[in-house]
């Protein structure tokens, strides 16, 4: 989850998110060189040590022309290739519903016995100590760790959206539409996300915690779940 | 005098430049390539299953309660 006050991304626990961390520091780079050239051409203007009395711009028009059409491809390459990535099709070891509502989600197994399960949040009243306000809920999104896991989003009455940014997903559920997305936890841990398309008054309060644990853990988890 | 323009522009657009890859050079070595680094050194021995009992032990997990 994030802290208090943290404007950059969360830790990644997935490959896919590594990269996209990799690409949004690239972004920020042509960024900031192409803001410091404008302040530092800006501030040349306004103390009038850069002027021009100049009719005839053909160069210069030509060269702030074409280096802009290569900042542009220097970004559109990286960002095309995680695209595709993201988009690459591998064999899933499991594959999960996530189905929203108003306003809670509901996950299900489909290919474990038809184990399917609510996920409401767990009240602040109710929350135990140590506990993360507002992020916490009743039921956790149980998956492998190292496997790649298949999610099928969708709503069953407004839009909905299922974000974890640690994995980096995010997916609209949107009522009659099924959207895949696909990611693998690296590590085994606990990580939180939110509701992230506007969706009634309780919007804020349906949050979706996944929690990511070897393979063994899991099978006698989802045994369990599914005897209950 | 003579060409004080044309001097000028010439200088403060390589010196521009140099500000602008400066700052892009800085950014990769102070931030990006230390992140890239950060995330090797950690996945380069680590061990899952010890995290996993770490965590089950702390009692934070909801599959693998403490025992």
């Amino acid at each position: 989850m994030a802290n208090h006050s943290q404007l950059t991304f969360q830790d990644a626990s997935s490959p896919v998110m590594e990269e996209l961390m990799g690409f949004h520091d690239h972004a920020l780079m042509v960024a900031l060189s192409i803001c410091s050239l404008v302040l530092y051409l800006l501030t040349l203007m306004l103390t009038e040590k850069l002027t021009s009395n100049t009719v005839n711009a053909q160069a210069i028009e030509l060269v702030w022309t074409i280096l802009p059409a290569m900042v542009l491809i220097m970004l559109a390459l990286p960002s095309l290739r995680i695209l595709y990535m993201m988009d690459e099709i591998n064999e899933p070891d499991l594959t999960l519903k996530a189905i929203g509502h108003q306003w809670y989600w509901s996950y299900e197994y489909t290919d474990l016995k038809d184990l399917t399960f609510d996920s409401y949040m767990i009240p602040t009243t109710d929350l135990p100590l140590g506990h993360f306000r507002l992020l916490e809920v009743d039921h956790r999104v149980v998956v492998p760790m190292s496997s790649s896991i298949r999610v099928i989003v969708t709503a069953d009455d407004v839009l909905h959206s299922w974000a974890v940014p640690s994995l980096g997903v995010k997916t609209d559920a949107i009522p009659g539409r099924l959207n895949q997305t696909s990611f693998l936890a690296s590590r085994p841990g606990v990580f939180y996300g939110q509701c992230s398309e506007i969706c009634g008054a309780n919007h804020s309060f349906m949050p979706i915690v996944v929690e990511s644990t070897p393979l063994a853990n899991f099978e006698s988890w989802s045994t369990l779940m599914s005897s209950q | 005098m003579r060409g004080l323009l044309a001097r000028r522009m010439k200088f403060h657009l390589l010196g521009a430049f140099v500000v602008s890859m400066g700052c892009a050079t800085l950014y990769k070595f102070g931030v990006a390539e230390p992140r890239k680094r950060a995330y090797a050194d950690f996945y380069r021995n680590y061990d899952p299953m010890k995290d996993f009992e770490a965590m089950k032990a702390a009692g934070v997990l909801e599959s693998a309660p403490a025992k």
